[in-house]
């Protein structure tokens, strides 16, 4: 499609301008694996490289996360409007220095296959960027994109509710793919890691799955940027989103509070009014 | 050894009376709400099995389970799994080849032998599977087994359209086969040698020194290029056919243990981590390196073949599709710089 190839030329220019007058060290892309079509994210720190990035539907990954690997180093970084997201609330949890990264923010994003989180996104262009490409979106454009999609899971009654997640967590292998995806979820130590106390028991069943994944939601409140990558990341095809979708949303709702829309803006539980409500609390 | 070919609906026939003797896994395509994957599974109809798809997920899971009780040291009272007889049908070399490094590990190891694992292990036959292609990342042939037939499995399957030969290389099941007409040996050859014709040229070209060398590329400045993109995830390994790392992990309540023999994963930040706090492999550099020397050096180093038989799993299944065969091309380019590798037995 016309639009990724658009933008793909974009950022092979950006990338290769910034490498050759050394504005950064190094940029954090998407490329394509040597023996496969996959996309796969690259660091490329040689200019003569740069033509090695792209951007397809297939870019799934967040790249956020990489930022904190090279925190004293200059990068340049590929964000889609979700993943400047994810920055955003980097530099207003104070984790990276503005000054070091460069962000190639893209604007107008066609979205990422199979990821649900697109079909609810109403972001669509990047939220802080120092060059931008691709073509930004206007409101109605991106009213329009937004699938009239019924929540399945709103609907549900509470008891279907439970069978749903039940039948959902109960593949969970707790590989922690949807951990390391996520950008959010950078603690030195995980809750799941420690054993004193042990908050989450080793082996795989039903009740531990939902301790870990009720515990990682509650993290991801005020957090998450609704990017998908944990979803994409899950080898089981388990809705791992969802709970923390509701959690974005609930913040919404209820402070009207988004994640990652500000590089200044205070974090949700850092911040109090005296007006906020309280309703939800523990209901 | 005994030939025999059947075609479906003899073979729906066969396998129902098998079923009144053994549990039944096979690739069987399921469903799992954001994903459709093909998984071994305990069926019971036939016509449920994927033939045709490399499962996304190793028979590993069934001979040896994430999470499996192991008894309570304490009591003196261990636990064997009392499951009966198992046929795992439609197994493919590489997933054979797999069975076999657990089998070194964990029962011809003379240094110790797993019970709990020969207990359910002695139950579990395998029905081998010839390879009818190629799957997209697969290598087993760059590796040096053979996808068209592998001898470790003691029944074989080759399946040509809706006809299935049967290889009967145990002597113990020609009971079970006897009565079912034979197959002709030549024209069996034939489908093999054509077959094999079909997997000539290898999936990736590849020239390492088996066992890596220890020392240098334990010291080898390539590990960090490699591991760049690298989540620290449990995928790779945990839907690798031959990983076998696992903690012993005691649960319970009120007083009462049980203990467990799960995966583990040297993929896992917590994998070496002391009590002390101290962590000998605390970045993800020395984690991905040890994942790679297992497999190409400490494993061969310790025992026949490889701890890698090319399924290519852990490419497909990887969220950033870290591909091993780049890391393997990368080893090869090192040592090939540092003026051709000796391999580390010499
Ligand atoms: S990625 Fe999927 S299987 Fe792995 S821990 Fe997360 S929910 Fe479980
Ligand atoms: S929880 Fe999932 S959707 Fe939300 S930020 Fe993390 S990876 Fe993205
Ligand atoms: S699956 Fe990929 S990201 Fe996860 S540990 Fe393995 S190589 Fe790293
Ligand atoms: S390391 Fe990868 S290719 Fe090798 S056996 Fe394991 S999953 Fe398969
Ligand atoms: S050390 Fe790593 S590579 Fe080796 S078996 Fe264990 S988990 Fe697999």
């Amino acid at each position: 499609m016309k639009k990724y190839e658009k933008i793909t030329e974009e950022i092979v220019e950006i990338a290769e301008k910034l490498l050759k007058e050394n504005t950064v060290e190094k940029v954090i892309g998407f490329g394509i694996g040597i023996f496969t079509e996959e996309v796969t994210p690259i660091f490329i720190s040689n200019p003569e490289n740069a033509d090695r990035l792209v951007f397809n539907s297939k870019a799934e990954m967040s790249l956020a996360k990489y930022l904190l690997n090279y925190k004293d180093q200059k990068v340049a970084i590929v964000a889609k409007p979700c993943d400047s997201r994810a920055i955003a609330t980097y530099l207003a949890e104070d984790l990276i220095k503005r000054e070091n990264i460069k962000v190639i923010g893209i604007n107008g994003c066609p979205g990422i296959e199979n990821n649900t989180a697109c079909e609810e996104c109403d972001i669509r262009n990047a939220v802080i960027s120092d060059y931008t490409v691709g073509k930004k979106m206007t409101e109605e454009e991106i009213e329009a994109k937004l699938k009239d999609k019924e929540d399945k899971i709103e609907k549900m009654t509470p008891a279907e509710r439970m069978e749903y997640f039940q039948k959902e967590f109960e593949r969970c292998t707790r590989c922690y793919a949807c951990r390391e995806a996520c950008y959010v979820c950078y603690c030195e130590q995980c809750f799941t890691e420690g054993n004193q106390p042990e908050w989450v028991g080793d082996s795989v069943k039903l009740n531990d799955n939902f301790t870990y994944h009720l515990m990682r939601a509650m993290h991801m409140a005020g957090r998450c940027v609704n990017c998908g990558a944990c979803e994409m990341a899950c080898p089981e095809g388990i809705d791992v989103r969802a709970l923390a979708a509701k959690m974005c949303r609930s913040a919404e709702e209820l402070f009207d509070y988004r994640a990652g829309i500000d590089s200044d803006q205070k974090t949700l539980l850092s911040d109090y009014d005296v007006n906020d409500t309280e309703s939800g609390f523990m209901e | 050894m005994m030939i025999k070919k059947i075609d479906k609906n003899q073979f729906k026939e066969l396998f129902d009376k098998l079923k009144e003797n053994y549990n039944i896994a096979a690739p069987v395509l399921i469903d799992k709400n954001k994903k459709t994957l093909v998984e071994y599974h305990y069926i019971d109809d036939f016509d449920k099995i994927d033939w045709d798809e490399q499962a996304d997920s190793s028979p590993k899971n069934i001979i040896f389970p994430q999470n499996a009780p192991v008894g309570n040291d304490y009591k003196e009272k261990q636990y064997y799994d009392t499951e009966q007889d198992t046929l795992i049908l439609g197994v493919r070399s590489c997933d054979i080849e797999a069975i076999k490094t657990l089998d070194q590990v964990f029962i011809e190891d003379e240094m110790y032998i797993d019970k709990n694992y020969k207990a359910r292990r002695d139950k579990i036959t395998l029905v081998g599977l010839s390879c009818p292609q190629r799957n997209k990342s697969c290598f087993c042939d760059t590796l040096g087994f053979n996808p068209v037939e592998s001898n470790y499995a003691p029944l074989y399957i080759f399946k040509d359209g809706n006809e299935f030969w049967i290889k009967v290389k145990d002597k113990k099941f020609e009971s079970v086969f006897e009565n079912l007409p034979d197959g002709n040996q030549d024209k069996l050859e034939e489908l093999i040698e054509k077959r094999i014709n079909t997997f000539t040229e290898s999936s990736f070209e590849l020239d390492i020194p088996i066992p890596l060398p220890e020392k240098e590329m334990f010291e080898a400045d390539i590990w960090e290029e490699m591991s760049e993109k690298c989540l620290g995830c449990g995928i790779c390994t945990y839907y690798c056919p031959t990983c076998y790392c696992f903690n012993f992990i005691w649960e319970g309540k009120d007083g009462e243990s049980t203990k467990y023999k799960n995966w583990d994963s040297c993929m896992f930040s917590t994998y070496s981590a002391h009590a002390s706090g101290h962590n000998p492999r605390d970045s993800k550099e020395k984690r991905y390196r040890n994942r790679i020397m297992h497999k190409f050096s400490y494993h061969p180093l310790n025992y026949e073949g490889l701890g890698c038989v090319g399924c290519g799993r852990c490419i497909d299944r990887c969220p950033v599709n870290l591909d091993i065969r780049e890391a393997l091309k990368l080893t090869e380019k090192y040592l090939e710089e540092k003026g051709g590798a000796k391999s580390g037995k010499d």
